[in-house]
């Protein structure tokens, strides 16, 4: 199952371009302006992002710069502290500021999460089955046979052999691969229009990271719900995602379709977190070193990667810089290429 | 010239109580043998679990070896904690993941790098004052963050210090045991240059531990993959990934994803790796290899040569 190649992948054909297709299929998930702050700390900045349906689309920065945070809000699951404005439409309904009972529904339900570390995720004391039937219970209804007959479904459809006797199991029995298995499961139950996994594979190894990022791909493509993956490894986004975005300190400064992103990036920060990515073949050359620190606190007076780029100019100091559609479906935010002297 | 070198190297943990039926053992490496060149990268690759911490603790004689030798320049490492081994310390340096926890949060910056030359009774005060700031400019940092405390300081920052610390007393060799998994993308950049950079100035011996193939093969002149506790292939980096020949090796390289193609080459493997209390008999990686055969499950294979410049553990390779 985990065997296939992705040559034949009609994943980005089948989505409708941005623009003209996107008013004849609502999007799964629609966020625009999103702030967020905690106490006088602002840590987004206006995220504006739509997700289409049945598309992957990965969210790519390094930390502190928002990826997760941006998703955490929408779901209502950041801390009372935080400060958040804007919105975030999925269907009609409004999910920033939504009261608790609305959003006790969508989550799990319409959209569901999975996280870094599975082993905290699982509940330790409860067999996995009673995990699984418990969202199957809350989002479907479920019960008794009917609800153990569809949890036995679910981890045969994540690739747990032996599926009915593992169902007995506590999470400490599994690995972590297959507590990650379980989470999706679980995630699953809902049957969910839209899957948000925070970096899903940081914590396992090497072989079993691919395992999990391929049937992740799998399952997005076979049930034809959305997709957003979080993570700060810009070659895992490429193995699963159809379209990419690339967050600097709390906003978005790219968005692109994957393959566009890689060989064609537009942003400075893009092409440097590309090149400091240590190539997997071909000739060894030094990396892409960038400078300094992300902003910690406030951001610089103008572009927020101005104080690291080695393409700034006197502008990108003192004045912000939009987001610009510099082809369809791509979008960068960058004074240079505004003003068409860079390059 | 060979800096260090690991000759059939055993090391195992006793587990549970002795009290109760026959002793079980951890086997965390199981007959290593490897070479470190002076001013080369041996880079040592693999899965958690696979023994690749213990045998960088076992190259700087942090950890006896139960059967087995280390020779550095030739001779075999002293006894632990003699005054020998202590004075040869100074020439075998260790960088490693956690940077929080290999700083002493008490100390500011000055104070951490002129601990190992106060140690080794290297200099005077006034001597150490001026190889501290050479050290911190080394690292690229400036003298204003030698008054700061390590909590002051970034996960890069602080992998610069502590890679000052290492370097205060002149090494010969450094191993480094995952130092830039913890760090981001751009900063795992600049530190990798850093230690390329540092390498190439003193003619250093690295020994680098990482479970991140793509890092391994862009510092490492030569590869050791490892699977629970044993070397499945040794051998030249660009020969390792570009035509790796154990079935383990061939599987770890197609599951790293490439740019911009993702999982275009991948050979799949099932399973995760098995826990080195309960190893399967035979070749370890039987159980998850697409390969494997009767010879697989009941001998053990020998690691041996492929070609002039490679080495490789399996029944299924032609030697």
């Amino acid at each position: 199952m985990l065997h296939k190649s992705f040559q034949n992948s009609a994943g980005a054909a089948l989505l409708p371009a941005h623009g003209i297709g996107a008013s004849a299929t609502k999007p799964a998930i629609s966020i625009a302006g999103l702030r967020v702050a905690f106490g006088d700390v602002p840590v987004l900045h206006g995220v504006d992002l739509a997700v289409n349906k049945g598309e992957a689309l990965g969210i790519v920065g390094e930390s502190g710069c928002g990826k997760s945070v941006t998703w955490r809000a929408v779901l209502g699951l950041l801390p009372k502290s935080a400060e958040i404005g804007g919105e975030a439409r999925i269907g009609d309904l409004d999910l920033v500021g939504a009261r608790q009972s609305v959003l006790d529904r969508v989550r799990g339900g319409r959209i569901a999460m999975i996280f870094q570390d599975p082993a905290s995720a699982l509940n330790p004391v409860h067999r996995i089955g009673a995990q699984i039937t418990e969202a199957l219970r809350l989002h479907r209804g479920l019960s008794g046979a009917a609800a153990r007959a569809e949890a036995c479904r679910l981890l045969d459809q994540v690739g747990i052999a032996a599926a009915a006797s593992r169902l007995n199991t506590y999470p400490h029995e599994l690995s972590g691969g297959q507590n990650q298995r379980v989470m999706i499961a679980i995630a699953l139950a809902g049957r969910p229009e839209l899957l948000i996994a925070d970096e899903p594979t940081t914590a396992l190894d090497a072989t079993v990271q691919a395992q999990i990022l391929l049937l992740l791909k799998d399952i997005q493509r076979d049930t034809g719900m959305a997709l957003v993956m979080i993570s700060h490894d810009l070659a895992a986004v490429a193995a699963v995602c159809d379209r990419a975005c690339v967050m600097y300190a709390g906003q978005i400064v790219e968005t692109a379709p994957k393959h566009t992103l890689l060989t064609a990036p537009e942003h400075p920060y893009t092409r440097d977190l590309i090149g400091a990515i240590p190539p997997s073949h071909g000739p060894r050359m030094r990396l892409t070193a960038i400078a300094g620190a992300p902003p910690q606190r406030n951001l610089p007076p103008g572009c927020a990667y101005a104080p690291r780029c080695r393409h700034a100019i006197a502008v990108c100091r003192t004045s912000r810089p939009e987001p610009r559609q510099v082809a369809a479906r791509h979008s960068v935010r960058c004074l240079r290429l505004d003003a068409g002297t860079y390059q | 010239m060979t800096l260090l070198r690991l000759n059939n190297i055993t090391r195992r943990f006793p587990l549970g109580s002795p009290l109760y039926g026959p002793r079980k053992y951890l086997v965390a490496v199981d007959g290593v043998s490897l070479d470190v060149e002076m001013g080369r990268t041996t880079g040592i690759v693999g899965e958690s679990g696979c023994g690749k911490s213990t045998t960088g603790r076992i190259a700087l004689g942090l950890e006896p070896p139960d059967s087995g030798g280390v020779l550095f320049q030739g001779f075999p490492l002293p006894r632990i904690d003699s005054n020998r081994w202590r004075a040869q310390r100074r020439q075998m340096q260790l960088v490693f993941q956690d940077t929080l926890a290999a700083l002493d949060r008490r100390m500011t910056v000055s104070a951490l790098i002129a601990e190992p030359l106060a140690i080794h009774g290297i200099g005077d005060s006034a001597s150490r004052k001026q190889r501290v700031a050479e050290l911190l400019h080394g690292v690229g940092l400036g003298e204003d963050h030698g008054v700061l405390y390590p909590h002051q300081l970034s996960g890069g920052q602080r992998q610069r210090v502590v890679l000052a610390r290492a370097l205060a007393p002149k090494p010969s060799l450094l191993v480094c045991d995952e130092p830039v998994s913890a760090l981001d993308v751009s900063v795992q950049a600049q530190i990798v240059n850093l230690l390329m950079d540092v390498q190439q100035e003193l003619g250093l011996g690295l020994l680098f531990i990482s479970h991140d193939l793509r890092v391994v093969r862009h510092v490492s002149d030569r590869i050791v993959v490892m699977y629970l506790g044993r070397v499945v292939e040794q051998g030249r980096a660009d020969a390792i990934i570009d035509q790796p020949a154990h079935p383990y090796t061939q599987a770890l390289v197609s599951a790293m994803p490439r740019l911009p193609g993702g999982f275009d080459h991948y050979v799949a493997l099932p399973g995760e790796p098995p826990s080195p209390t309960d190893r399967p008999s035979g070749c370890p990686f039987h159980p998850r290899c697409p390969l494997a055969r009767d010879v697989c499950r009941q001998s053990l294979p020998e690691l041996l040569p492929l070609g002039s410049e490679r080495q490789v553990a399996c029944h299924l390779v032609r030697h």
